[in-house]
C-alpha cells in the first residue's frame, strides 16, 4: 500500500534529478505537447496506484494505457495545431477529470484502513 | 516482493513523469547555457532567415546607392549650372577683366598751334567718344573701357565743366584709349567705312588712330555699385 506511494515518489524524485541535469532544453515550440504527455503520466502513475489498492493491478495494461493514452493526448494536440483547435484542451480535462477520480478512490481506500 | 516487482511499471512511469515535470519547468524557465535538443536546426533555419535578411539588404543597398547617385549627379548638374551661370553674369556685367580680339581706338585733340590748344570746338566732347561707343556697341562689341574705365551698365561718359570729361565718376584726360572686345573685322569696317565715324572726326581735326588688336585686355569694372531702388519686378 504505503510501498506504491513511495516507489512513485522514490521514481519520480529520481526523474525529478536526472530532468534537471539533461544536458539540453526542448524548444519552446514543443512545450504543449510536454505538459499533455506530463498530464498523460501523472494520470498513469494515479491510476497505477489506485489499481494496486484495488488489487486488480495489470502491468501490460497499465504500460499499454500510459503509452495509448499519452500517444493520444499528443496526437490531438498535434492535430489541433494544424486545425487551429486547441484539442489538446480534450486531452487536459480528460486527464484532468480522471486524476482528481483516481485521487478521491486512493483517498478512499486510504481512509478505509 | 511481489509487490515490489509489481510496483516497478508504477515507478518507471513516475520517473517518467518526473522527467517530463523538470524538462517542462526548465523550459517555462530555460537556463543559461543549455542547449536545445533541436539546436543544429534552430541554427540552420536562423542562418536561413539571417541570410535571406541579409539579401534584402543588399538589395536596399543597391537601391539606395542608386538613388543617392541619382542626388548627387543631379546636385553636381545645379551647381555647374549655377556656377556657369554665375560666372556668365559676372562676364556680362563687367565685374571681371576680359581678354579677346578687338580694336583700340585712340582719339587726340588736334595739335596746339602757336601754343594754344586747338580751341574749343575742335575738342574732343563726351558725344564724340559717345558716338564711337555707340558704334562699337552696334556691331558686337562685348566690352568696352575707355581709359582703363569699363563701361558697364550705370557708367556714364559726361562733359563735366568745360573741359573735363568723366567716366565711372572718374576724371579721364586725353589722348583717349578706347579699348573693345568684340569681332574685329566688324568693328575695324563700322569705324573705318567712308564717310564714317573716323573720315567725320579726322575732317574736325581729331586725331584718330584705330587698331585691330589680335588679343587686348578690357580692365574690369573697379568702382562700387548699389542697388538702392531697383528691385525684382513681382511677376503676374
Amino acid at each position: 500500500m504505503w510501498l506504491g506511494i513511495l516507489l512513485a515518489s522514490l521514481g519520480m524524485l529520481v526523474g525529478l534529478v536526472i530532468g534537471f541535469n539533461l544536458p539540453m532544453v526542448l524548444p519552446q515550440a514543443y512545450a504543449k505537447y510536454m505538459s499533455v504527455a506530463a498530464l498523460a503520466a501523472l494520470d498513469s502513475v494515479f491510476g497505477g496506484i489506485r489499481s494496486a489498492m484495488e488489487d486488480h493491478f495489470d502491468q501490460s495494461i497499465f504500460v499499454t494505457g500510459f503509452f495509448s493514452n499519452a500517444l493520444l493526448a499528443a496526437g490531438l494536440a498535434f492535430a489541433g495545431e494544424r486545425l487551429g483547435i486547441d484539442l489538446y484542451l480534450a486531452a487536459v480535462v480528460a486527464f484532468g477529470v480522471r486524476i482528481f477520480q483516481n485521487l478521491g478512490v486512493i483517498r478512499r481506500h486510504l481512509l478505509k484502513k | 516482493m511481489a509487490k515490489v516487482v509489481s510496483y516497478l511499471p508504477i515507478m518507471l512511469v513516475a520517473l517518467v513523469l518526473g522527467v517530463i515535470l523538470a524538462v517542462q519547468f526548465r523550459v517555462t524557465n530555460p537556463p543559461e547555457g543549455v542547449p536545445y535538443i533541436n539546436r543544429e536546426q534552430d541554427i540552420v533555419n536562423e542562418l536561413r532567415e539571417l541570410a535571406r535578411e541579409r539579401k534584402r539588404l543588399e538589395e536596399e543597398i543597391i537601391d539606395l546607392e542608386y538613388k543617392l547617385e541619382q542626388l548627387e549627379t543631379g546636385q553636381a548638374e545645379v551647381t555647374d549650372a549655377l556656377v556657369a551661370e554665375v560666372a556668365k553674369t559676372r562676364l556680362g556685367t563687367g565685374l571681371v577683366s576680359v581678354t579677346g580680339p578687338g580694336v583700340e581706338v585712340i582719339l587726340d585733340n588736334p595739335p596746339a598751334v602757336d601754343g594754344r590748344p586747338g580751341g574749343n570746338l575742335f575738342l574732343i566732347r563726351d558725344e564724340d567718344l559717345l558716338k564711337v561707343v555707340n558704334e562699337l556697341r552696334g556691331v558686337g562689341a562685348e566690352a568696352i573701357s575707355i581709359n582703363g574705365q569699363r563701361l558697364v551698365a550705370f557708367s556714364e561718359v559726361r562733359l563735366v565743366g568745360s573741359s573735363f570729361i568723366n567716366v565711372n565718376l572718374t576724371r579721364i584726360i586725353p589722348p583717349y584709349q578706347i579699348l573693345a572686345v568684340g569681332p574685329p573685322e566688324d568693328l575695324m569696317n563700322t569705324l573705318m567705312a567712308p564717310g564714317g565715324l573716323t573720315d567725320f572726326m579726322q575732317d574736325v581735326g581729331i586725331q584718330v588712330t584705330v587698331e585691330k588688336q589680335d588679343s587686348l585686355t578690357v580692365p574690369a569694372y573697379k568702382g562700387e555699385w548699389y542697388m538702392n531702388y531697383a528691385k525684382p519686378a513681382q511677376r503676374g
